[in-house]
């Protein structure tokens, strides 16, 4: 079951491409054939795997200043076999055409953003199988990506010709792919909507706002007791639009910040789920915990994970 | 006089020509949350600018000394995210010292302005560039201001990009890329096409 919520998040509700938008550089500027896409998707690969399992001993005590520092000097060191055994493997001519852009993959927001919000949160074996899915998610998409500009631009497939009717040259400019990734997002999210909407899940909801409802549910869960009723009064709350882009902006912060910036957005669920009269009576019940659940957060924060910035 | 023209000339370069969002798609998803609010936008653009102008600073002696090294390219993300790491470090710590309230209302958000494709990406672009001292700080420079360029013509269109009048799976992030990709095409002329060559 776990595994699957896995294989969902990493592959479609959180799509790091398509979804959230967490690593698009590459993808919009680089992928522009299918050899470069898989130059990117294996440096990538690479140095996101291995750089994230070593972080993660990484202690917690250190401040986030420097645990963040360190991460992006691990990513730069993974970097360097990464790029020999990949010249090996595409050779010199395709990693010289990717230029910048292998590189910049080292600061990537997997490293720097999702290991503070999800990674660092799950245990040692479920933390290995997530983090492989949202590679192999963002490695299909930057493939497809690939493949689909070198067809559209120049009517080729890893530079075998493919009889088409016509192509779009300006595939392989950059704006180009910001169009390419831009709208190839908003179909993406709209199959996605449709077919959950069909699948008989009862409610039909903007996948933006069911991002943020599961990213916000994730953390309750990593770190309270009373996560039933965080979630209830959460999920009343991420329905306006303000609050899922706050939530979609803690991708970004440390753990610690997201968990303040969390209980914020719950202790404003409280109200307003109290102003709207909905379930009132357990809001009413809810108004006097926010003080309760902030300090048995912080304390089981600070038990397992030791996290102060 | 020279010298300071080539580093104006490099820091339009890096406005316009080679701006870092338009023409490099580096560092989108750092904008897409900075344009949400002005002073997130201010406030980023400042650290990005400070960042990238100091560290082309630091990296123009690496290049000079250590450029006609084969292996440099290699070990040349290593070097540079160690002097962003420095700069990083040392500007936190002296805020720390000397203004602490400043301190904590930066240290929530100043890493995701500093360690990103931006940042790192105008280095990059910088050392391929080359030049003289001054040319390396134009550039650096210039790259913060392209980056707060970008950053207001998408807070400008934000409020209409997020409205309901747009359909729901194209708000938001899909929509603003659409609209970042059209401006994309306006800086393309920059770089110098003709009617007479189209």
């Amino acid at each position: 079951m776990e595994l699957r919520t896995n294989l969902k998040d990493g592959l479609l509700k959180q799509n790091m491409v398509f979804m959230s938008g967490l690593l698009i550089a590459p993808v919009i500027a680089c992928t522009t054939t299918l050899d470069k896409s898989l130059a990117v998707s294996f440096v990538f690969s690479f140095v996101s795997l291995l750089t994230i399992l070593l972080c993660r001993a990484i202690p917690r005590t250190i401040v986030y200043t420097i645990r963040v520092t360190l991460y992006t000097v691990a990513a730069a060191v993974f970097y360097i076999p990464a790029i020999i055994l990949a010249e090996s493997l595409f050779g010199r001519e395709v990693i010289n055409a990717a230029g910048i852009y292998l590189p910049i993959l080292i600061t990537n927001s997997l490293i720097l953003s999702k290991t503070e919000t999800r990674f660092f949160l799950e245990r040692a074996g479920r933390m290995t199988a997530d983090v492989v899915v949202f590679i192999i998610g963002f490695d299909i998409s930057c493939t497809v990506t690939g493949i689909l500009r070198e067809l559209l631009a120049s009517g080729k497939i890893g530079g075998a010709e493919i009889p088409v009717l016509f192509t779009v040259p300006a595939m392989e400019t950059t704006f180009g792919g910001f169009l390419f990734v831009g709208i190839g997002a908003g179909l993406f999210r709209a199959i996605y909507n449709y077919r959950k909407a069909h699948a008989g899940a009862g409610e039909k909801q903007d996948s933006l706002a069911e991002y943020a409802e599961d990213m916000g549910e994730f953390l309750v869960g990593r770190h309270s007791k009373h996560e039933k009723e965080k979630i209830r009064i959460y999920k009343a709350t991420a329905k306006k639009t303000k609050n899922v882009n706050e939530l979609l902006d803690m991708e970004f912060l440390s753990n610690r910040d997201v968990l303040e910036a969390f209980e914020a957005i719950i202790a404003e669920g409280q109200e307003m789920t109290g102003q709207d009269g909905t379930g009132s009576a357990e809001a009413a019940e809810g108004s006097e915990a926010p003080e309760d659940n902030a300090s048995d957060t912080e304390t089981e924060v600070s038990g397992e994970d030791g996290n102060v910035s | 006089m020279e010298t300071f023209l080539n580093m104006i000339s490099a820091a339009l370069i890096a406005i316009f020509t080679q701006n870092s969002i338009f023409e490099r798609a580096l560092g989108v998803n750092v904008l897409m949350y900075a344009s949400r609010r002005k002073e997130h936008m201010f406030g980023f653009a400042a650290a990005i600018t400070y960042t990238t102008t100091l560290s082309s600073a630091i990296i123009w002696i690496f290049d000079v000394l250590l450029g006609q090294n084969d292996s440099y390219r290699i070990i040349m993300p290593l070097m540079y995210v160690l002097v962003i790491a420095v700069v990083y470090i040392g500007t936190l710590a002296l805020i720390w010292a000397l203004l602490p309230k400043v301190f904590r209302s930066l240290k929530k958000y100043v890493h995701l302005s500093v360690f990103n494709c931006s940042v790192i990406g105008a280095l990059f672009l910088n050392s391929q560039q080359g030049g003289d001292l001054l040319s390396y700080i134009g550039y650096g420079l210039g790259t913060g201001i392209g980056f707060l360029l970008a950053a207001y013509l998408l807070y400008t269109a934000a409020g209409r990009l997020n409205s309901p009048l747009v359909p729901a799976a194209f708000r938001g992030f899909p929509g603003m890329l659409v609209y970042v990709g059209v401006l994309s095409l306006a800086f393309y002329a920059f770089t110098g096409y003709t009617t007479s060559a189209i």
